[in-house]
């Protein structure tokens, strides 16, 4: 209570005063502060025995909703004149209407509710103590508690509907889905004529490969489809997303991983999710509602990151994800990132990246000069050799030009197998 | 409501302050005290929480120098109370912007008034009393006060360095 110290130091220095130079005048000029400092010390509150309950509206949501949160305090001791309690709101997060702070008197056993909300960027918040500071009207004598009160919030990125992800993984699992499993069985795709066997449906008899067999049936077989792993790796790399005067990619590519999760997962596929940055943050594959919560969690808390053991792509640890599975990659990718990615493909693994254009995401605050548009040219030549030879390799390339919507690039690009892919992935 | 009685104490504070100063032939201090109420004034509407301290120690000095200088002690005592409380409202007014809009604010200020008020009436009666009836202290018991005091100022220090 710095105000007491403060006073208390007048009062004594008077006090001083008055008796070293025997004046009873000076003496007296201290007794309403005395008086002032002896009522705040009277009416000092206290031990405090506050219980808070801390009540957030949603727990998950999305960009710029607002979130309301609500505090309750209750109070267990004795009568508390002025209660001034302050919550933290956790960095990142900003208040969008209320307040964090409150100033009650709070008699035994009542209790105080109030509310604030709030809105942030993407992120996982997580919500700790509330300093409550009681003193009495006079704010002389005080004491403070922390309070815990734990709460989390994640927002969201914005997650794109997209309606179809054609992917052609060497490999599947054996439940059934939506992925051709290049076996035979049941399916919609025609796979091939084999010969008739008993308990064949007879509408599967082909009729025209019969004919020219005097002795023998044959039935058409079609394509079983399955569901399949796939493994999402986020680039988080400064190197590759950071761009001058702060502008940065990542929020691009956090929003297309979590728009092609979000698609795999409905799809019924096991998808598992590596966050490559600063450090690895590894979701293990599983399907379903749960697992897109998990990504989404993981991707809320993503964070572009620079550091010298993942300046590469040659450290995402291939033994994490099931062999011959389909690997997909959202990276505005950099000259160094060829040889890594073909590295997986020898692997056995079937590769897409989706690139956000960092060509045209610069050009479009940079100035309009002759200089700038030469060097954008050169740099756009680069990056359409860099491409081509990743599609040589066998990688599926999706360049996303961020100023179209990434479900419609979706749509046109990867709505169906490209045919040099149907050639790579059929005859490997 | 607090604001206006903030605006009374400020001007009871160094009104009492020139009053006294003026009346005994110190005219060169009444505008220095004008003026220093006016930029507590400001202070308080521009947020400088700096300058309410200041204030109060620039209120009670002048008005231990006044003494000193035999000046009216009613006028004095007047405006050390007057500091006082301008210096205990602008703290709270200080507190009371922190409260959100759906606290009881005005109940809160209400109290707050009235404890103050006591606090205010009472010491300066106190002090006016003291000044009045006068009772000539033996040698030893000055001393006595006098160890107490530096006990007490002793123990004040140790708690400042704790902080």
């Amino acid at each position: 209570m710095q105000r007491t110290l403060f006073l208390s130091l007048i009062t004594y220095v008077l006090l001083l005063a008055g008796l070293a130079t025997l004046r009873g005048d000076l003496l007296a000029l201290c007794l309403p502060l005395i008086l002032y400092l002896a009522f705040g010390y009277l009416r000092a509150p206290e031990e405090l025995d506050l219980e808070m309950d801390r009540r957030i509206e949603l727990e998950r949501t999305v960009l710029n909703t607002p979130v309301t949160i609500t505090l309750t305090i209750t109070n267990h001791g004795a009568d508390l004149e002025e209660l001034f309690l302050d919550d933290t709101l956790p960095s990142g997060l900003t208040l969008h209407s209320g307040s964090t702070c409150s100033l009650v008197t709070l008699a035994m056993g009542a209790s105080h509710t109030w509310t604030y909300t709030v809105s942030g960027p993407r992120g996982g918040y997580t919500f700790g103590t509330l300093k409550a500071q009681a003193t009495d009207h006079l704010a002389v004598a005080g004491r403070e508690l922390r309070l815990e009160a734990q709460g989390q919030l994640f927002i969201y990125p914005l997650v794109t509907r997209l309606r179809q992800v054609v992917i052609r993984p060497r490999r599947t699992r054996v439940y059934a889905g939506n992925i051709p499993a290049r076996a035979g069985g049941p399916g919609i795709e025609f796979f091939g004529v084999r010969a008739y066997s008993v308990g064949d449906p007879p509408r599967s008899i082909n009729w025209r490969a019969s004919a020219r067999h005097v002795d023998e049936l044959y039935a058409n077989e079609f394509q079983q489809e399955r569901v399949a792993d796939v493994a999402i790796v986020l680039d988080g790399r400064w190197r590759t997303n950071e761009f001058s005067h702060g502008h940065s990619l990542f929020e691009y590519s956090v929003q297309a991983a979590a728009s092609l999760a979000d698609a795999f997962l409905a799809q019924g596929n096991r998808v598992g999710m590596l966050v490559y940055s600063i450090y690895l943050n590894w979701v293990l594959p599983a399907y379903g509602k749960v697992q897109r919560e998990k990504i989404l969690q993981a991707l809320a808390r993503a964070r572009p990151g620079g550091s010298d053991v993942f300046a590469g792509l040659q450290h995402i640890p291939t033994r994490l994800f099931p062999p011959h599975s389909q690997i997909v990659l959202v990276s505005p990718l950099n000259e160094d990132d060829l040889s890594p990615l073909i590295q997986l493909r020898a692997h056995g693994y079937q590769v897409l990246t989706v690139a956000p254009d960092p060509v045209s995401f610069e050009l479009s605050f940079l100035p309009k000069q002759k200089e700038v548009d030469l060097a954008a040219r050169v740099v756009r030549m680069e990056r359409a050799l860099l491409l081509r030879k990743l599609q040589r390799a066998g990688v599926q390339v999706l360049d996303w030009d961020i100023t179209h919507p990434f479900d419609q690039v979706v749509q046109r690009e990867l709505s169906r197998v490209p045919v040099w892919l149907q050639m790579h992935g059929s005859l490997k | 409501m607090t604001n206006i009685f903030f605006v009374l104490s400020v001007v009871t504070g160094f009104g009492a302050l020139a009053w006294g100063y003026g009346t005994q032939g110190h005219s060169e201090y009444v505008r220095w005290f004008f003026l220093l109420g006016a930029v507590w004034l400001l202070g308080k509407w521009r947020g400088w929480k700096w300058f309410s301290p200041l204030a109060l120690l620039i209120v009670i000095g002048s008005a231990a120098y006044g003494l000193w200088i035999e000046i009216s002690f009613g006028w004095m005592m007047f405006a050390a109370v007057g500091g006082l409380l301008a210096w205990d409202l602008a703290d709270f007014s200080q507190r009371l912007s922190y409260a959100a809009p759906s606290d009881d604010v005005a109940g809160m200020e209400r109290r707050h008034l009235a404890r103050v008020g006591i606090v205010a009436v009472l010491g300066g009666l106190l002090g006016l009393i003291a000044f009045v009836v006068r009772i000539r202290l033996p040698f030893e018991v000055v001393v006595g006060l006098v160890i107490l005091a530096v006990l007490g100022l002793t123990r004040l220090i140790t708690t400042l360095r704790k902080d």
